[in-house]
């Protein structure tokens, strides 16, 4: 289910990252170009974060950058981009983020089998571990494979 | 029935992967008579659950929903563990 949206195409492993808007704008990048969101969805998560929107830090320096269903996206998607060195969301020093995950919803139940899944990888430390260690979408698509069969 | 509802922002990121969190600790714990959900802040009315969990980011603008239980990590399950079997505790959820 995950691996149906994050694919070689929505993993990003970019050289550069210049902060966190840059980080959004990555991230958001292929969602965008392949038409599951519009700009209106970018600078809606751009504008939740600078106004304090730090809650999408889940923790273990990874983010799930979202905004509503009716801010601009089209279709269900989900992107991911690694970030190092780490960047400070909202340039706060409380949340240092090494993985953005963006999250097109295009209603309140179309992306939920894909979160859950997500969200149990995510809780497994181990592989968090791997994920967040990921160089290349090669061994970040493993990891989410190997997280689909458990 | 206990209600446990996970909120945050938009009720439909974090605040999912909490619902989901807290059923797996639940289960673990064995506890039987809690319903989960999930909501975003704004359509939350103090009473609507027994005890909501929110990440610490929105844990002020949660302050009036009644007993607010507050995450460090959105993703810990440790840390989950501990606040939902402390939570079930004051709810009177029996748990092994």
């Amino acid at each position: 289910m995950l691996t149906q949206y994050l694919d070689e195409r929505t993993m990003l492993f970019p050289d550069r990252v210049d902060g966190w808007r840059d980080a959004i704008e990555q991230v958001a990048a292929p969602l965008l170009a392949d038409g599951a969101i519009t700009r209106e969805y970018v600078d809606a998560m751009l504008t939740s974060i600078a106004n304090g929107g730090t809650y999408i830090d889940l923790g273990y320096g990874i983010a799930l950058a979202h905004a509503r269903p009716e801010s601009g996206v089209v279709r269900t998607g989900l992107s991911a981009l690694w970030v190092r060195p780490a960047v400070l969301l909202n340039d706060e020093e409380a949340h240092p983020i090494r993985l953005f995950v963006c999250l097109a919803a295009a209603d309140s139940s179309a992306h939920l089998a894909a979160l859950a899944q997500l969200g149990q990888l995510l809780t497994d430390e181990a592989a968090r571990d791997a994920l967040l260690a990921a160089t290349d979408p090669t061994t970040a698509l493993a990891v989410l494979t190997a997280g689909e069969q458990s | 029935m206990t209600k446990f509802l996970a909120v945050c922002s938009t009720g439909l990121g974090s605040s999912f992967m909490v619902h989901m969190n807290i059923e797996k600790v639940l289960k673990e714990l064995g506890a039987s008579g809690v319903t989960v959900d999930h909501a975003d802040l704004g359509s939350v009315a103090n009473g609507d659950a027994d005890a909501v969990f929110v990440g610490r980011d929105i844990a002020e603008a949660a302050g009036h929903l009644g007993d607010v239980v507050v995450l460090d990590s959105i993703i810990d399950l440790d840390e989950l563990r501990t606040k939902v079997r402390d939570a079930a505790g004051r709810h009177g959820v029996a748990v092994q």
